[in-house]
């Protein structure tokens, strides 16, 4: 966890100057022109959200967003359209339905809800980017970094285990047995 | 007990001489008079061997779809097994006219080693099976409504009344506990795909090693993936080796569904109609 944050940030989390690492999943169609015009605006947010681009929110798969919170992001923001203006019509529906309950499921078994949110924001609403990425930075700064495994993080802190890679590296350059 | 045994293996055998179904799944007796197994019926001699008394606590649905390659097979159904039939059925894992449904009312089952009833019999809502070719026996009385729906979500609500400190601990030490086994995903009937995320190497989803990270995301996206479509057998956390409380996962994902879409059970018809395949233009606006 912190490994990742120094390398990101240059410093220790978890001090006063803690800068904190966002996901946001933006969709193509809707947010990601609104950041896109944010820019164009010459608008100012923080630099701690790193943008994804997705076809669709309802391509942003729950798997998505546990294994960016497992490998070091300290919280997730997905967007997409405002319910009715998919561009595939139903995909935030949808969207809507499956994460709203994986919301609740995260806080149930005690994820901040700070850490996991969602916001429709469409093309042109480059002022909604700006302030719901400023509020979310924010909100997470405040409850500071996010350490979902501290057995894991005493680990990679002692330098045993640089990452925690998904796959050994000889698997995921193919040369491991495929299960399939 | 001894009368509907007589008429499972009565039944069976005739099915079986008669040649209308190739095999039949039932209970067999395990190696102590309060253990049973799943037993695989295939001669009418056999029939004999069937065994049905208290402690039949296989929910036996799941095995028809390995069963029912060669031919049409019978299957005892309870109120639970025949839940996962019409679940099977609406996931097009199977046909109807591949099973022959042998109805056999059930008013719980107990665990072998405390000799009380089950916890996930506590907390059924039908005790004689929803769909069946003949019912064998006298249907036995469904629970009181009331009885019920308190013991199903007493779990999750003691869980929900803590502050998120201790859940996130509580959690920890049940992902913790985990083994990482998939016994869970073996024995549901709802966990269907040929291949699971799990096995998926080079998708590379789940990770091998065994620690909290990975075992947080195994069994979340476990319930993601069978929450909305859960039949509330109980049998994952029946087989939990570690015996963590996989149903209070579940069931947080059922309540909700069922308070911000108005779900409703699952598995009472074979038409599939899950709950997150479906949406509605005003469902409950929380992300504006």
């Amino acid at each position: 966890m912190s490994v990742v944050n120094e390398a990101q940030t240059g410093v220790a989390a978890g001090t006063e100057t803690f800068e904190p690492k966002i996901l946001a999943f933006a969709c193509h169609w809707c947010t990601y022109s609104g950041a896109d015009l944010a820019g164009l605006n010459r608008m100012n947010y923080p630099a701690n959200v790193r943008v994804l681009r997705v076809p669709c929110s309802g391509r942003v798969n729950p798997q998505y967003i546990l294994t960016a919170l497992n490998q070091g992001v300290d919280g997730v923001l997905v967007c997409g359209c405002h319910p009715g203006d998919c561009h595939y019509v139903s995909g935030n529906y949808y969207a809507k339905r499956r994460l709203m309950a994986f919301r609740r499921m995260l806080q149930y078994t005690g994820l901040e809800p700070e850490r996991f949110q969602v916001r429709w924001i469409s093309g042109s609403e480059a002022g909604k980017f700006r302030d719901t990425v400023t509020s979310v930075v924010e909100q997470i700064r405040a409850i500071g970094p996010y350490t979902p495994d501290p057995a894991l993080a005493a680990l990679i802190d002692k330098g045993t285990d640089a990452q925690n890679p998904i796959l050994p590296e000889s698997v995921a350059a193919g040369e491991g047995g495929d299960a399939s | 007990m001894t009368v509907l045994q007589e008429a499972i293996r009565k039944r069976a055998a005739e099915l079986l001489e008669a040649g209308e179904v190739v095999r039949v799944i039932a209970w067999g007796s395990g190696r102590f008079a309060n253990q049973t197994s799943p037993l695989f019926v295939s001669a009418a001699a056999d029939a004999e061997k069937i065994v049905f008394n208290d402690y039949c606590v296989n929910t036996l649905a799941k095995y028809a779809l390995n069963e029912k390659v060669d031919g049409k097979i019978a299957v005892c159904v309870r109120g639970c097994d025949a839940r996962a039939i019409n679940r099977m059925i609406a996931d097009n894992q199977m046909t109807r006219d591949e099973v022959y449904l042998l109805g056999v009312p059930c008013s719980g089952m107990k665990d072998r080693a405390t000799d009380e009833v089950l916890p996930k019999c506590l907390t059924c809502t039908h005790r004689n099976p929803v769909v069946y070719d003949e019912l064998l026996g006298e249907a036995v009385a469904e629970p009181a409504e009331e009885e019920v729906s308190g013991l199903r979500y007493s779990g999750i609500e003691a869980v929900e009344a803590m502050d998120r400190e201790q859940r996130l601990e509580y959690f920890n030490e049940v992902f913790n506990s985990c083994i990482r086994c998939y016994a869970c995903r073996e024995v549901c009937p709802v966990c269907t795909c040929r291949e699971c995320f799990v096995d998926q190497l080079r998708a590379g989803w789940q990770g091998k090693q065994n620690n909290l990270n990975e075992n947080r995301f195994y069994n979340l996206i476990r319930v993601f993936h069978i929450g909305d479509r859960c039949i509330e057998c109980g049998e994952c956390a029946r087989v939990c080796p570690m015996g963590l409380p996989l149903m209070e996962l579940n069931r947080k994902w059922i309540k909700d569904l069922d308070e911000l879409f108005a779900a409703g059970e699952e598995g009472l018809t074979d038409e599939l109609d899950n709950t997150l395949g479906r949406y509605k233009t005003d469902d409950i606006e929380e992300f504006m």
